[in-house]
């Protein structure tokens, strides 16, 4: 087991974002996290990149009690992220974004400019390397957001709608990407709304709504299930024609 | 070496000897010592965003305690400065510890108290002359005192000070450490979820800037052999390192080192022109800079620069 969140609950004051929610993560797997918006799977999320320390329950990580421990502390783990809204250093330029990243396992300077520069490649950004990064759009973003975070060496990538705003061709060539870090034995969790991405890329998905679980299994299954459709159309009342 | 630090290195080494003159001397070393202050300040507020508004309490600390070991023990002032630099560092980590656990400005509002307290008691403290402040040797027992009649021995020192410091935050720029301060400048939380240790790494830099700031102090009171609350810990100090590198641009090696030779002759300028009667003048000038600065160009010159030079570059030439 990489990944076991134990009965995580997070409690804002009286109101609870996250009720009890659990999750085993076996490694080399991609599981999804969905949900409609102000379900929970944000906050859930933010939970186990260690932005937030829950007020219950337990995260385990490759054996270690990480439930209360910093986000620096997640990234030395192994744990990596990705924001929502893209963090990029924006007077930076696209290597140096990465090499912040690369220092984590590569403290002298040519060794961290090496791995950047091999990360760089592999994500399709060595043409826009020297840029500053706030040249690039949403995809170049999103896709520098993803490479800083697997320039840290992560066994386990939290991926927080990495996929979102993108264009058809550019989302094929996400998805591609996602399956390539895969493919180097990095396990994935995926926060996202568009389902292509849900149901292309993830094993197993877990629904939030309203800070509980409400289903978990294989896509295809668990889309179809009524508590799912209802979490995402509401209660509909049937009348049948006599 | 690159082409435009060698004929920089190259002015600012012949300049005393292009303006043969005491007045000039005089303006070169109030350049340089600005330039020193800036630079040590821009390695916590230029690199890391960190904008301590001051920094006067580590000048201060500098200022008094050579002059302190020489009213006390008679020593020569110069042996106080590294004590100087022991109490700045222990001052730092006084006020960094508890503020950098906190994101915003906390760190900025902490270092403002501090150092108008760190004034107020002094001024009123008899132990180091209260409001009259402290005096050094008014004629000098050897060259260890480092009293010379002339502001040229004065410009070199403080020439030779200033390179150390370029040299060590060109290192810095260049390092892990120099990396993960532009990236808490400007995502602590992103630089957070790549395992930057932000805390550890805002205090070094503190730490740093700290110890070249307190040299400064002590450059600056040996020079006048005089100090007292004002001219030690009074808020324009901070305020000018803080002018200084963000007019020249913070975060960038020879920022402070432009703002520097561009304030200091206007502030002399406008004290010659005016007289006395001008040296409210400054406040003005700083209050100026500040508003064009906020207003037209938060990143200072340097960023105009790298702005208009590609355009520069590709101005057509008459036919």
């Amino acid at each position: 087991m990489l990944l076991e969140a134990d009965d995580v609950t997070m409690a804002f004051g009286s109101f609870r974002a996250v009720s009890g929610a659990s999750l085993a993560l076996d490694e080399g797997e991609i599981i999804g996290l969905i949900g409609p918006n102000g379900a929970g799977k944000s906050t859930f999320f933010n939970c186990l990149a260690g932005d937030m320390v829950p007020t219950g329950g337990r995260i385990v990580f490759a054996g270690a009690d990480m439930t209360r421990a910093s986000p620096e502390a997640h990234a030395r783990a192994g744990i990596g992220r990705t924001f929502q809204v893209p963090t990029t250093f924006e007077d930076m330029t696209i290597l140096e974004n990465v090499m912040v990243g690369a220092f984590l396992r590569h403290p002298r300077r040519a060794d961290a400019h090496e791995h950047a520069r091999r990360i760089v490649e592999m994500t399709g950004l060595k043409d826009q390397a020297g840029q500053r990064a706030r040249t690039l759009g949403t995809p170049g973003r999103k896709r520098l957001e993803i490479a800083r975070v697997l320039a840290t060496g992560p066994r386990l990538m939290l991926l927080d709608e990495a996929l979102a705003g993108l264009t058809p061709a550019e989302l094929q060539q996400a998805i591609a990407l996602v399956r390539q870090i895969h493919a180097t034995g990095v396990t994935l969790v995926i926060v996202e709304h568009i389902m292509e991405v849900i149901m292309t890329l993830t094993q197993r998905v877990l629904v939030f709504n309203q800070g509980h679980v409400i289903a978990s299994g294989k896509p295809d299954a668990v889309v179809k299930e009524t508590a799912v459709i209802e979490a995402y159309l509401g209660h509909g009342r049937r009348k049948r024609r006599p | 070496m690159k082409t435009g630090t060698l004929v920089l290195a190259v002015a600012l080494l012949a300049y005393p000897f292009v303006l043969y003159d005491h007045f000039y001397w005089d303006i070169g070393v109030g350049l340089l010592l600005a330039a020193i202050s800036a630079s040590a300040w821009n390695i916590v507020g230029g690199y890391a965003g960190q904008v301590s508004v001051g920094h006067a309490m580590f000048f201060g600390i500098g200022a008094y305690v050579p002059l302190l070991v020489f009213n006390l023990w008679q020593l020569p002032p110069i042996a106080g400065a590294p004590l100087a630099v022991a109490l700045s560092l222990v001052l730092a980590v006084v006020i960094g510890l508890p503020t950098f656990r906190l994101r915003g400005h906390y760190f900025s509002m902490a270092t403002i108290a501090v150092a108008e307290l760190i004034r107020i008691f002094i001024g009123t403290w008899d132990f180091v002359g209260a409001a009259i402040g402290l005096q050094g040797p008014a004629v000098g027992r050897g060259w260890w005192d480092l009293t010379f009649r002339s502001e040229l021995p004065y410009y070199y020192i403080f020439l030779v000070v200033l390179a150390v410091l370029l040299y060590v935050t060109r290192a810095v720029e260049k390092s892990r450490f120099g990396y993960y301060l532009r990236a808490i400048k400007a995502g602590e939380r992103a630089a957070r979820s790549l395992g930057v240790p932000v805390q550890q790494t805002k205090l070094k830099a503190l730490l740093l800037s700290a110890v070249f700031t307190s040299i400064a102090g002590s450059l600056y009171s040996i020079k006048t052999g005089f100090i007292d609350p004002e001219s030690g810990f009074g808020i324009l100090i901070s305020v000018q390192m803080v002018i200084v590198a963000a007019l020249g641009g913070a975060g960038t090696l020879y920022g402070p080192l432009v703002g520097a030779l561009i304030l200091v002759p206007a502030q002399t300028a406008t004290n010659t022109w005016f007289g006395g009667g001008g040296s409210g003048l400054t406040y003005i000038l700083y209050g100026g800079i500040i508003l064009v600065l906020a207003r037209f160009e938060p990143g200072g010159l340097h960023e105009l620069w790298q702005r208009l030079a590609p355009r520069l570059r590709r101005t057509p030439r008459a036919a």
